[in-house]
């Protein structure tokens, strides 16, 4: 796609060809409904990607197709591979579970678990799934909590319940949870719609550092966010890839007039 | 503006609507106090003649034909609920948490229709199923495990029910959010939703305690009664408990026999009182 990607360079254990992501032929339906058409994308590891388009176009559709949650609906089927690092994440031995640990997420509507305090939430992936060492712990917390810009904000009420935070600050709390376990992917669903734009600038501004450790797949709906923060800006429309490519060649100079048309606010 | 100008009642309309108003508060306080009084009537002459009837050996000596103390009966009551939780609040609570994330499976079905047919069948019946397979077919006799059992079977519905509330009411975003972090599905139910819906889930056991402690007619086949303390046998012996003082003795012509009697009213009162204060502030701590 851009630049192809770096050799592995083990500095700080941060290994740079972790995350490269593609899909081949995917295809989702819901019941008879389909939601995407034959969709192929290439993206290279440690970039931010923005996802564009209009409503209802599948974004979210393709975003649960990479961390496999289409699996807990019952009437959603995906047909086609995505490959993470090089491994189909629909083959039979891969264990969809395992894999959510590697692909992390953020919705659009901050959801931390209720009953948990601040750090508990941070945590929560870790501790839930075996890890008791509190060193361990403590040390993950406070790393995902810097890298997630909320740390001097709660690093004196980390025992407080998570839901007394601010809606801004509740959206970072669960962008940390998410790094917390380390992800290779970071999946961002409209992450800053429901914040005021302070809390969306602090977002923003965290994704440049996060691509160090993730690739980032965000879908927005403000095209002068995608602009700001993204390396590649892929368009849907209607189910289908329209284009894929750099932001500014996708903002500038789009090779489709589809996309012209709907980053120039023409229509959808 | 000139709409909701018109729309603003006059002086005159307004008046007549707070009268209207005024007329309504009265008479549904009237019928409030009309249902009212009868319950408030008859608790204030269980509190009245249950607290004469208190005494510190109520507490400690046994029953004597139609004199004594209660300790048998407070002491069976304690234990057949405790006996009933044993066994409900297990059923009940994982039957709750099954129909609530496995709606559609056919378990799920069974359970909702057993539920609604238990709820639906009179105490006293459940009272004699305790007899006929327990008591007799497994030829218990009248005992502890058989009345904990019946009055188990009773309260399995209802907190199977409030489980289920308990569990729904935690949004599907927080369930979303647990697999997208990788979780199971066992871990996202049992550390993520259920600690979320255990205030829920605990109303509903302190439910079935109050409704335990109140009852008689299951314990009557299945528990019998016993003038006696426990002897530490789960089956071929009865047990007694508070409410069959307060059904049997009131009937009898002795002034002894109704002081125990209202007593034992009075205990179950309180103890219904006391669960739901315990009740409220687990609730209010959350
Ligand atoms: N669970 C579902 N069952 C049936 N149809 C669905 C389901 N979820 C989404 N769809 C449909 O699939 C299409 C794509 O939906 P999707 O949520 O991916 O759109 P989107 O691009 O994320 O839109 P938005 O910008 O509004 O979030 C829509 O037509 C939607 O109605
Ligand atoms: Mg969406």
């Amino acid at each position: 796609m851009l630049a192809p990607s770096a050799p592995a360079i083990p500095a700080d254990g941060i290994q740079l060809d972790r995350g490269a992501l593609s899909a081949q032929h995917l295809q989702v339906f819901y019941g008879r409904k389909q939601a995407l058409f034959d969709v192929d994308i290439d993206l290279t590891p440690h970039t931010v990607n923005a996802l564009i388009g209009p409503s209802g176009c599948g974004k979210t559709t393709f975003l649960r197709a990479i961390n496999r949650l289409h699996d807990l609906t019952p009437e959603a089927r995906v047909e086609g591979k995505i490959l993470l690092d090089g491994i189909d994440i629909y083959d039979r031995s891969i264990d969809p579970v395992d894999l959510r640990r590697r692909v992390g997420m953020v919705f659009q509507k901050p959801n931390p678990f209720p009953t948990m305090s601040v750090v508990d939430n941070v945590t929560a992936g870790l501790r839930l799934t075996g890890v008791r060492h509190r060193g361990k712990l403590q040390e993950a917390a406070e790393r995902a909590l810097v890298q997630a810009a909320l740390w001097d904000e709660v690093k004196d009420r980390l025992r407080q319940p998570a839901l007394r935070l601010s809606g801004g600050q509740q959206q970072r709390l669960c962008i940390a949870r998410a790094l917390a376990v380390e992800p290779e992917v970071l999946l961002m669903d409209e992450p800053t719609s429901a914040l005021d734009p302070q809390s969306t600038a602090r977002i923003e501004d965290l994704l440049g550092s996060l691509k160090q450790q993730v690739t980032v797949i965000i879908v927005t709906h403000n095209m002068q966010q995608a602009a700001r923060i993204s390396d590649t800006t892929a368009f849907f429309l209607a189910g289908s890839l329209v284009e894929l490519g750099p932001t500014d060649a996708i903002f500038t100079n789009p090779s489709d007039p589809r996309t012209e048309a709907y980053v120039t606010g023409r229509f959808g | 503006m000139s709409l909701t100008a018109r729309r603003s009642p006059t002086p005159r309309g307004l008046r007549r609507r707070r009268l209207r108003g005024q007329i309504g508060w009265t008479l549904s306080g009237l019928s409030v106090l009309l249902v009212a009084f009868p319950l408030i009537d008859l608790l204030a002459v269980i509190v009245e003649k249950g607290l004469r009837a208190l005494s510190p050996t109520l507490f400690t000596q046994v029953t004597n034909g139609i004199s004594g103390g209660l300790w048998n009966a407070i002491q069976g009551t304690l234990l057949l609920v405790v006996g009933a939780l044993v066994f409900a609040v297990p059923i009940g609570v994982l039957s709750g948490i099954y129909v609530a994330e496995w709606p559609r499976s056919r378990f799920a079905g069974l359970v909702r229709f057993v539920a609604d047919v238990m709820t639906g069948i009179p105490s006293v019946v459940l009272g004699y199923f305790g007899y006929i397979t327990m008591v007799i077919g497994l030829g218990w006799q009248f005992s502890l495990l058989a009345g904990a059992i019946t009055l188990a079977l009773m309260v399995i519905p209802y907190i199977a029910r409030t489980t289920e509330l308990a569990m729904l009411n935690i949004g599907h975003d927080i369930r979303e959010a647990g697999s997208a972090l990788g979780l199971s599905q066992g871990t996202v139910i049992f550390r993520v939703v259920l600690p979320g819906a255990l205030s829920g889930v605990l109303s509903g056991i302190m439910l079935a305690v109050a409704i335990s402690v109140g009852e008689t007619a299951p314990l009557i086949y299945t528990a019998g009664w016993s003038n006696y303390a426990w002897n530490g046998s789960l089956v071929h012996a009865p047990v007694g408990y508070l409410t069959y003082v307060i059904w049997t003795f009131i009937n009898q012509p002795f002034a002894s026999a109704h002081a125990l009697a209202f007593a034992a009213a009075l205990l179950v009162i309180a103890l219904v009182l006391l669960v739901n204060a315990i009740t409220r502030t687990l609730l209010q701590r959350r």
